[in-house]
């Protein structure tokens, strides 16, 4: 069985479309990537899925379940919101055990070991926390049910590096366990950490379900480089989007990396700066060209 | 039923229910314990009102009696003020049970878990109800007591109908607070429109029995109906108008939860 399925799930509000036609198939124990940049629809997606949004039309089921009735079914799932809101006069205890009990759970135990793994003081009311500790606070609720499905939303926003580590090795580890997850972001390395497959989303559709072997092959560099003065040079294959401003040559590399570096390697350069250019600008160079 | 939501909905409104129930039993027990002191004043009062002209004294809902008669004078006093008081903190919290969760966006937690929206909302209905009938029968024991102290010869009959009808009015009141909340910008609170609409539906009654004229507006007041008369001989319950009203307040409820039900939260 699927762990979600939808066939042309659609979003519209009103004129403007928030997703359109989207279809796919996620098997349980898969690890997917959903990318896309900001406002493409990855979170419309995630709020139908989970009954917060009403579908324009379409169909959708997790665990074979129809989504639009699907309260029960939310028993096997933890979701993760890209912008944690909670109850602020609690404390973050109050607040998990709020929630466990919608689960006919109340180990007090479970939630402590889990808080002190992710390091969260679980007294201090939700008002009082920072923005990455009420991050922790949203994944302990996330997890502590032991669902079979985590839907995540941007879950690393607010995290220190050390943390985010932590939190994708217990993702690993429940991923070994047969959880499934559902992982949207926008950030690309890490969907290439955690996940087999990923959906590109671009202004509410899907313009690609890659593995993400593959999408790493179909990879962007953005190159800077900064010569003592403009000069000529030789192109190599991969090299497109090339613009000079004064001394400063930039260009989008597609392609092995190794080529790249013995060509920068030949160049009399003063300084270069490799960045992984946002998801629109690598979908964009690579579905465009 | 899984009476999570339920408990901590009423622990989350504990604070304001203390509030308001002190005040209103504080309320209670300052007009019950100055009545001996107006009615020692009783004749110079009734010589008052009988200069006042009928139409304001009739809108007031005050005669000579009302002075010198502990139901006449309890009954001007929770016709508007208690049921004011008692209606504020109902209202209010009807208008907000489930619009706070959209203000504080905390819509996304509860509707995640396991629960339908019809659950959702029956919990909090529930929740809220129970809340309404807590302060209401405070109030009404510590009426019941105060007036049994202070008064004598009391038409407890009476007594009991005009709590049962400021009763079913402060459910009105509640229920149209749930709807009305699906209209507007989810907020802090909604004291003001609260006060407006309670003050004005009692003034609305008032002022229609001022003149035959527009005696008709009165229709559009549940005052109206359910009235606070105890020292008219022929005063009962309107049991016909209580029905209706009760009809009125679950088809606002229904209306609201259908509203709830096809709403999209959005993030």
């Amino acid at each position: 069985m699927n762990a979600i399925e939808t066939h042309h799930l659609t979003k519209l509000y009103g004129e403007h479309v928030g997703m359109k036609n989207v279809s796919l198939e996620i098997k349980e124990g898969e690890v997917f990537g959903f990318v896309g940049p900001n406002g493409a629809g990855k979170s419309t997606m995630i709020r139908t899925l989970l009954g917060l949004l009403h579908p324009t039309s379409g169909t959708g089921t997790l665990f074979g379940v129809d989504i639009t009735k699907g309260e029960n079914v939310r028993a096997r799932i933890g979701y993760l919101p890209s912008e944690v809101n909670y109850y602020e006069e609690m404390s973050s205890m109050e607040l998990l055990e709020y929630h466990m009990r919608f689960y006919g759970q109340s180990d007090r135990t479970k939630i402590e070991a889990l808080a002190d793994y992710f390091e969260l003081d679980l007294h201090k009311k939700i008002t009082d926390l920072s923005f990455g500790n009420k991050k922790k606070c949203a994944i302990l609720q996330t997890l502590l049910h032991d669902p079979d499905l985590l839907i995540l939303d941007e879950p690393t926003s607010g995290l220190d590096p050390l943390m985010q580590n932590r939190f994708f090795e217990h993702l690993e580890e429940r991923n070994k366990q047969g959880t499934t997850i559902f992982f949207s972001s926008h950030i690309l390395s890490e969907v290439q950490r955690m996940c087999n497959r990923a959906a590109v989303i671009k202004a509410g559709e899907i313009i690609a379900i890659e593995d993400i072997g593959e999408l790493m092959a179909k990879q962007v560099k953005r190159v800077r480089l900064k010569y003592a003065q403009k000069t000529d040079f030789e192109k190599i294959d991969g090299m497109n989007d090339i613009h000079w401003h004064g001394n400063k040559l930039g260009f989008n590399y597609v392609g092995n990396i190794h080529p790249l570096l013995n060509w920068l390697q030949s160049q009399d350069l003063q300084d270069v700066t490799l960045e992984e250019p946002d998801l629109e600008t690598i979908f964009m160079n690579y579905y465009e060209r | 039923m899984n009476w999570n939501l339920y408990f901590t909905e009423v622990k989350r409104n504990r604070k304001n229910l203390i509030t308001w129930t002190l005040i209103a039993v504080g309320f209670t027990a300052l007009v019950v314990s100055i009545f001996p002191t107006m009615e020692d004043m009783g004749q110079d009062l009734a010589e008052l009102m009988s200069k006042l002209p009928p139409e304001i004294a009739k809108a007031m809902g005050m005669d000579a009696e009302t002075w010198t008669n502990i139901l006449g004078f309890y009954s001007t006093y929770y016709g508007i003020y208690i049921i004011l008081l008692v209606g504020i903190f109902c209202m209010s919290t009807g208008a907000t049970i489930v619009s706070k969760e959209e203000r504080d966006r905390t819509s996304e937690f509860l509707l995640t878990r396991p629960l339908s929206r019809k659950q959702i909302f029956n919990e909090k209905m529930l929740a809220m109800l129970s809340l309404t009938f807590i302060i209401f029968t405070i109030q009404t024991i510590v009426a019941t007591t105060l007036v049994f102290i202070f008064g004598s010869n009391v038409n407890w009959s009476a007594f009991a109908t005009m709590h049962i009808h400021g009763l079913i009015l402060i459910l009105f009141f509640t229920c149209l607070g749930v709807l009305i909340s699906f209209f507007f910008q989810p907020k802090k609170n909604f004291m003001g429109m609260v006060v407006g609409i309670i003050f004005g539906s009692y003034f609305l009654n008032a002022v229609s029995r001022t003149a035959e004229s527009i005696e008709w507006l009165g229709y559009f007041s549940p005052f109206h109906y359910l009235d606070f008369d105890p020292l008219n001989p022929e005063y009962s319950a309107n049991w016909i108008g209580m029905a209706v009203m009760v009809v009125i307040s679950a088809g606002f409820l229904f209306a609201a939860f259908r509203l709830f039900e096809k709403k999209d939260i959005a993030g």
